[in-house]
């Protein structure tokens, strides 16, 4: 009966001392042995079964991976005194575990250093700048042409110059600033991006109505326009219906001046030829062609007194 | 090993003995449970529960869509394709299935919120401001949705490259967008600028993925609603009514034109012809007034005096009994017919005595 409880006894034994002695490395980690508070040996990067002294050796395990930081929001004024809201978003991962053990401990520590570090990098970097540094990139390039007419002239007096450094660069720089301080954090930082930027909402109010009041002149534009071009075509309009017009006016005169003139050179070769018998005879077709209840007022010594008196005698 | 009847008689024992005893090696109960069975049986026990064990923790599946990433002690030692596999068990080889098939997404501005019935519900437009809002190049705002479809390329890159490979390309898909959007004029995302956008912005965020090596590997980046901020959207509906009105007013005064002008080419061609129509009647009067002219001329010049005094009176008697009223005028330097004249002569003082 005793032999076997020893036995287990001392399987379990065998066992406990082995857990203990034994660990496992993942993957993801690397690992510090900490003996009484003090670290002994190297980081251990590589995965897999890894041997201690047992119950002496203690074991800080420390993420190997790349680590997400997202900072607060935070109101930042820019260099032309516009209030935006800035987001920003780092990698970083734990370089040197050992250094990281002393300095930040563990990840909460190293995040609220982080916090500090990042956001006074950024708000450093943002507060120098204008703020279409901060918009637009480095390979900024704008052809106004491209766009269609209302939008460019809504473009008319916006400053589209190129920036100096732009959003790439910002952030680089922000990265080198931070970066300065993360040796002694035992951290790497792998870059710093600027996640969010939008302006404050009172500022933001104020823009919507720029692009309201914008969109609305360019409304009025295009009014008027239509207003112009309607009187254009109308214009046109009139000027072709006086063209047409004054072009048969003028095609009709010709014609009937043609036409009056061969008149007049018949009448006149008929005529020619006894222009005392014309004169006469038109005379006479005149009178012939006079309306009713007239008064004749005749020279005593012409022909047709003559006349009527011969034949008022009669 | 221990025969089958053992380890059927410690199985069906085994809930009453547990309490008291414990069920582990290192517990080792010296009462009740060692006075029942003795220590043979239950050591037997132990391993016949630690055989369960390793029979139970070293089968797994791997469904069609995924892969499993097999770690043994921690670390990766390699990827198994979908299908049922062994490993070593007692957590020695532990297993995880990483979907590397699947076309995942995320959202940026906007939730899919019901996508189990037939059509898909989403969260109404510009319910996430903070996600959606970004500036232009020209410091104006457009609020911007999208949609990031992704697949896990590489399960043991996706597991461990980065902690939180979905969140980084969640904050990684926002930067890119909006350094891309702030890259562009305003009026240029809304309009022509969308596919150039999508497309930029996919390779820069895969671009981004391939340095953080976390696995990931971007299928597209497709736009949803690029819209005006609600506040402004009244006002590019207005610029879009002028433009209607526009097109409206310039159609209008065209029509007003094509009316008038063929009109007035008819109206042309109608005065002309009229004109044409005077000159025919015109020449042929001539002609004809010629004619007769020459007619009576050539009578009239056979016997001159007699025809000539025979048109006269013939006129005569033909215009004297409609005549009112005769005015002789002695001296006077009146032309012969001066026929207004003599109607406003009534009126007139009078030269000489009527006649009768």
């Amino acid at each position: 009966m005793k032999n076997p409880t020893f036995l287990v006894l001392g399987l379990a034994l065998a066992l406990l001392v082995t857990t203990r002695a034994a660990y496992v490395v993942d993957q993801a980690e690397q690992v510090i042995l900490v003996q009484f508070g003090e670290p002994i040996g190297d980081v251990v990067t590589e995965p897999g079964l890894h041997w201690r002294v047992p119950f002496v050796q203690d074991v800080r395990r420390f993420d190997k991976r790349m680590l997400d930081w997202d900072g607060d929001v935070s109101q930042i004024p820019t260099l032309g005194r516009e209030f935006i809201i800035v987001d920003t978003t780092a990698r970083w991962r734990i370089a040197d575990p050992l250094q990281f053990l002393r300095s930040v401990r563990d990840e909460s520590g190293a995040r609220t250093r982080l916090d500090d570090i990042l956001d006074s990098a950024a708000r450093d970097i943002v507060s120098g700048t204008e703020l279409e540094e901060i918009v637009r990139s480095a390979d900024w390039q704008v052809d106004v042409s491209q766009l269609a007419d209302e939008d460019a002239a809504a473009l008319e007096n916006a400053d589209l110059a190129r920036p100096n450094k732009g959003r790439g660069q910002l952030e680089r720089d922000m990265l080198v600033a931070a970066s300065r301080q993360m040796p002694e954090l035992g951290i790497e930082l792998v870059d710093v991006r600027i996640k969010r930027i939008n302006y404050i909402d009172s500022v933001r109010d104020q823009v919507e109505s720029r692009m309201i009041s914008e969109r609305q002149s360019i409304a009025a534009r295009f009014r008027s326009e239509g207003e112009g071009r309607s009187q254009e075509i109308l214009g046109n309009m009139q000027r072709e219906l006086q063209r047409i017009s004054s072009e048969a006016e003028r095609t009709a005169q010709e014609i009937i001046g043609k036409a009056d003139a061969e008149a007049t050179s018949i009448y006149g070769a008929a005529y020619a030829q006894d222009p005392a018998f014309y004169a006469f005879s038109k005379t006479l077709e005149s009178y012939s062609t006079l309306g009713e209840n007239i008064t004749l007022m005749i020279d005593a010594e012409s022909d047709f007194f003559r006349y009527l008196e011969s034949t008022s005698s009669n | 090993m221990s025969d089958a009847k053992d380890l059927i008689e410690q199985m069906l024992n085994r809930p009453r003995r547990r309490g008291p005893s414990g069920g582990g090696p290192s517990g080792g109960g010296p009462s009740g449970g060692a006075r029942a069975l003795g220590p043979k049986s239950v050591l037997a026990g132990v391993a016949a529960l630690v055989a369960l064990w390793a029979v139970w923790s070293s089968f797994y599946t791997v469904q069609p869509e995924e892969r499993a990433v097999i770690k043994r002690f921690g670390s990766v030692s390699g990827i198994a394709d979908p299908g049922l596999h062994f490993k070593l068990p007692f957590g020695i080889d532990s297993v995880q299935l990483v979907a590397t098939e699947r076309v995942l997404k995320e959202e940026f501005g906007f939730r899919t919120q019901d996508a189990t019935s037939d059509r898909s519900r989403f969260s109404p437009s510009g319910e996430y401001p903070d996600e959606s809002l970004m500036l232009t190049g020209d410091l104006n705002i457009v609020q911007v949705e999208w949609v990031v479809q992704y697949r896990i390329s590489d399960p043991v890159k996706y597991l461990y490259g980065m902690r939180e490979p979905t969140q980084t390309l969640r904050d990684l898909s926002e930067s890119v967008m909006r350094r891309v959007v702030g890259n562009r004029i305003g009026s240029d995302v809304l309009t022509v600028g969308r596919v150039a956008v999508a497309n930029t912005a996919r390779d820069e965020i895969q671009e981004a993925m391939d340095r953080y090596e976390n696995g990931i590997r971007v299928i597209t980046v497709e736009l949803q609603d690029v819209v005006p901020p609600l506040r402004v959207q009244p006002a590019f509906n207005e610029v879009n009514e002028a433009r209607q009105e526009l097109e409206r007013m310039i159609n209008e005064a065209t029509r007003q034109a094509n009316e008038a002008i063929p009109r007035a080419e008819g109206t042309a061609k109608r005065t002309i012809a009229e004109a044409e129509g005077y000159a025919t009647e015109r020449v042929n009067r001539a002609l004809g007034e010629a004619a007769r002219f020459n007619a009576v001329l050539a009578e009239y010049r056979s016997v001159p005096d007699v025809t000539r005094s025979r048109l006269y009176l013939e006129t005569l008697n033909q215009v004297l009994p409609k005549v009112g009223s005769v005015v002789v005028v002695q001296d006077g330097q009146l032309s012969p017919l001066p026929l207004l004249n003599l109607r406003d002569a009534q009126g007139l003082p009078r030269t000489g005595a009527p006649q009768p």
